[in-house]
């Protein structure tokens, strides 16, 4: 009974903190502006299979290139697809893959980050060298081996993602491991000869963590960047499904006279992306920690 | 008097020098190609890599199409036929000199044509002209060539856009050099950056209108189409439709919409499953809708084909509907072995900009029939290499060829570019009659049951023969309004 007190306790501090870190984002404009976006994001992505007014697959020649109207909001695209279906159906899958990504991302970036910033000597110099070496390769031309190896599922697309996303994480994991372990808490836990798992796990996690989160949190929305930009050269999900890159790839050539075909994917695309970014300042400066004096990436 | 001879001198010189220059090439006339052939691209035209944009303005046919396709002079003025069809005579022009300063004569003619069909060398074009059986050197300018069966239409053969006329040995280095009797001359060979042509002032029908060709290689359709709005390219003709109005409200665009024999398709290879049944095939292409296709696609601007690569202007072209037919798609899987439907990848690239779309559309079309199909976007750079006749479904597309060329080339089991792995033999009997047979209906009535074969049988879906949309910047002047290999490409000026 008594244990079970305790843990309800953590929880109840845990929740007050979160709510008292979400207080602090929404007191400065910015951030409330960037957790809206966010949270309208998330919330069509999340309602958007069930409001979708028409099939995103139904093509047809009678509506082709359709101006906005009563019936279709943002008009209709080359092929006669209603472009506010796709639109909010477009979010979806862009959200849900990067989601995806920036977790595999942040989990072992910032893991092997700590296990390098604490063990140190070769172990950590052989490792860095070899990020590093990932670090110096393009991106994009990396994915763009691996989609043409594996192709462009979704299984392919977010550990692809979350691996070259994640070489950032590491540096950042490790400058922030060694900030922490000079301290006299992790002294002492060694002297007490705890094993480094457990000085991971209980020492410097706990102090590391807030750091490696913002740092997950603008990893987010360039991986958004990245991943539209791969759909836009025809590499990120395959058609028919919907895709803001893809959106404006496909209607990049009617701008001049169908403005509406690729206005709405962009606007989507770029609001996403300053949410993400507005929101994870806001992180951090909630969490009290200066990003323009971070470790450099 | 002196006074009125110094006037008169002074303008009659102003009047010679102001009409050299009005006759002088001048200007450059800028181009794009899209490497599709990667690091194989080359200037020899019987290969597969040969750089068409530049080798159709560097060199000469002995015939060739004029602006109805109709088989006419070139480098040969004049030909007859014995009375089987069996032997054909062609005269040569005189006084013609290739870019290397070598006249151009009889043995050029048997060299070129004979190493077209050297094995060794392998070119795409080896099997329409396997039935030149020997070319006899009659005299310096007259030509006798011997073939293994009557061809009444042997000389829409030699319009081939690839049967072009080179230097007698230069074989080995014809891949750089491009050398011909042709309007322009290759100045600097860069496939993947700019080749420079200059004008050949002393080409046989007058000089060129413009003193370079600049051959730009681009390989992105949008990039070529931005390319043209920016002035980097004077001309672009691989514009989709869906972006004419761009160009329409422009004056500082032209367009032109030409009908043309050349066809887009889906490819199925019939050697690998599930494509090696004809059942599976036929439905495939039973699935699809080609006036959807035409509309969403081309904007209209195309006509529908049922698998035929015969182009609509053609006398031999069958003509028949072939309406989407769901339910019979169905039976058909259902009789295969698949009545759970089957599914498909197709690799499409953005060097041909309608891939994608023609990709995605039937995608939706055939989905009814309970065909799936998976769409993965490669890369334009080396599709021809890579994908084409790699994978099991691949997109492709032609350029006009006369009834008899594109059915042997494309289809006949014998065929370098034979791209489904097609093998029939009623089809290359078919085929085989139609050459060696004089009366006209009956050699019509083989090369359309050839067709018929194709209809029933064939791994290629060819919805549509295009229109082109051809955009020039304005500053172009007398391009003719024709397909691609019936331009004369001296006459094109640039303000």
């Amino acid at each position: 009974m008594q244990s079970n007190l305790v843990t309800d306790d953590k929880q109840k501090n845990k929740l007050e903190k979160a709510f008292e870190i979400l207080k602090t984002m929404a007191s400065k404009p910015s951030g409330l502006i960037g957790l809206t976006i966010v949270l309208f994001h998330v919330v069509l992505a999340l309602i958007s299979p069930y409001i979708a007014p028409y099939d995103y697959k139904a093509i047809s020649p009678n509506t082709m290139l359709l101006a906005p109207s009563a019936e279709h909001w943002f008009g209709t695209d080359s092929l006669g697809r209603d472009v506010f279906t796709r639109t909010i159906l477009g979010g979806r899958t862009a959200l849900t893959v990067t989601f995806f990504g920036s977790l595999i991302a942040l989990l072992w970036g910032g893991l092997l980050g700590i296990f390098c910033g604490l063990v140190g000597g070769k172990i950590d110099d052989v490792v860095m060298r070899v990020v590093d070496a990932f670090l110096s390769i393009p991106w994009i031309l990396a994915m763009l081996l691996i989609v043409s190896l594996l192709g462009t599922s979704t299984e392919v697309l977010i550990p692809a993602l979350g691996f070259f996303y994640g070489k950032g994480i590491v540096r950042v994991a490790r400058a922030a491991t060694h900030d922490v372990i000079a301290k006299d808490f992790i002294v002492s836990a060694r002297a007490r000869g705890h094993s480094n798992m457990s000085i991971i796990w209980n020492e410097i996690i706990p102090n590391v963590r807030d750091a490696i989160l913002v740092e997950g949190a603008m990893r987010w929305s360039w991986m958004l960047l990245g991943f539209s930009s791969l759909s836009f050269l025809g590499f990120g999900v395959s058609p028919p499904t919907p895709d803001w890159g893809l959106m404006i790839s496909n209607a990049r050539g009617l701008m001049s006279f169908a403005y509406w075909s690729v206005i709405a994917p962009i606007v989507g695309l770029s609001s996403l992306i300053i949410g993400i970014n507005l929101t994870a300042d806001a992180f951090a400066k909630a969490l009290g920690i200066d990003r323009s004096t971070k470790a450099p990436v | 008097m002196k006074y009125i001879l110094k006037v008169f001198s002074a303008t009659f010189m102003s009047l010679i020098l102001s009409f050299s220059i009005a006759n002088a090439s001048s200007g450059v006339f800028k181009v794009s190609h899209d490497l599709g052939f990667g690091k194989d691209t080359n200037l020899d035209a019987i290969t597969k890599g040969r750089l068409f944009q530049v080798v159709i303005k560097t060199q000469n046919r002995l015939v060739r199409p004029d602006m109805n396709g109709v088989p006419s002079p070139s480098l040969s003025t004049d030909w007859s036929a014995n009375s089987d069809a069996t032997e054909w005579t062609f005269n040569l022009r005189k006084g013609i000199y290739f870019h290397d300063g070598s006249a151009f004569d009889a043995p050029d003619v048997k060299y070129s044509l004979m190493r077209a069909k050297d094995p060794d060398i392998g070119s795409p074009v080896r099997k329409s002209l396997n039935v030149v059986e020997d070319i006899e050197v009659v005299d310096q300018h007259t030509v006798k060539m011997k073939l293994s069966t009557s061809f009444a239409d042997f000389p829409l053969l030699l319009t081939d856009y690839r049967l072009r006329m080179i230097p007698e040995g230069s074989g080995d280095t014809i891949g750089q050099t491009g050398v011909g009797t042709g309007p322009f001359m290759v100045d600097k060979f860069d496939p993947e950056g700019t080749t420079i042509l200059k004008a050949n002032p002393d080409y046989w029908e007058g000089a060129p209108g413009v003193a370079e060709v600049h051959v730009i290689a681009i390989p992105d359709a949008q990039a070529r189409i931005q390319a043209l709005l920016t002035g980097q390219i004077d001309m672009n003709r691989y514009v989709p439709f869906n972006q004419k109005k761009i160009f329409d409200s422009n004056s500082k665009f032209t367009t032109t919409v030409i009908p043309t024999g050349n066809w887009r398709g889906v490819v199925m290879r019939t050697d690998t499953a599930p494509f090696d049944n004809p059942k599976v095939r036929k439905a495939f292409r039973l699935a699809v809708d080609r006036q959807e296709l035409v509309d969403l696609v081309m904007g209209g601007a195309a006509t529908v084909s049922c698998d035929t690569p015969v182009m609509p202007s053609d006398q031999y072209r069958l003509q028949m509907d072939c309406p989407q037919n769901i339910s019979k798609a169905k039976n058909l899987l259902r009789e295969a072995g698949f009545p759970n439907g089957i599914e498909l990848t197709v690799y499409p690239a953005t060097l041909e900009p309608t891939w994608p779309t023609i990709a995605e559309v039937v995608q939706q079309q055939v989905a009814k029939a309970g065909i799936k199909v998976n769409i993965e976007m490669v890369p334009s750079k080396g599709y021809w290499n890579e994908v084409w006749m790699k994978k099991p479904v691949s997109m492709t597309r032609w350029n006009q060829r006369p009834a008899d060329t594109i059915l042997h080339e494309a289809y006949h089991s014998g065929a370098k570019w034979n791209e489904s792995y097609f093998k029939n033999a009623d089809f290359d009997k078919n085929l085989a009659d139609a050459r060696s047979e004089l009366d006209f209906n009956k050699r019509k009535k083989a090369y359309q049951n050839a067709q018929m074969t194709l209809w029933e049988q064939s791994g290629t879906m060819i919805p549509y023969h295009v229109s082109r949309l051809v955009v020039t910047s304005s500053k172009v002047k007398n391009l003719d309004a024709v397909d691609h290999f019936s331009i004369q490409w001296h006459k094109v000026k640039v303000d």
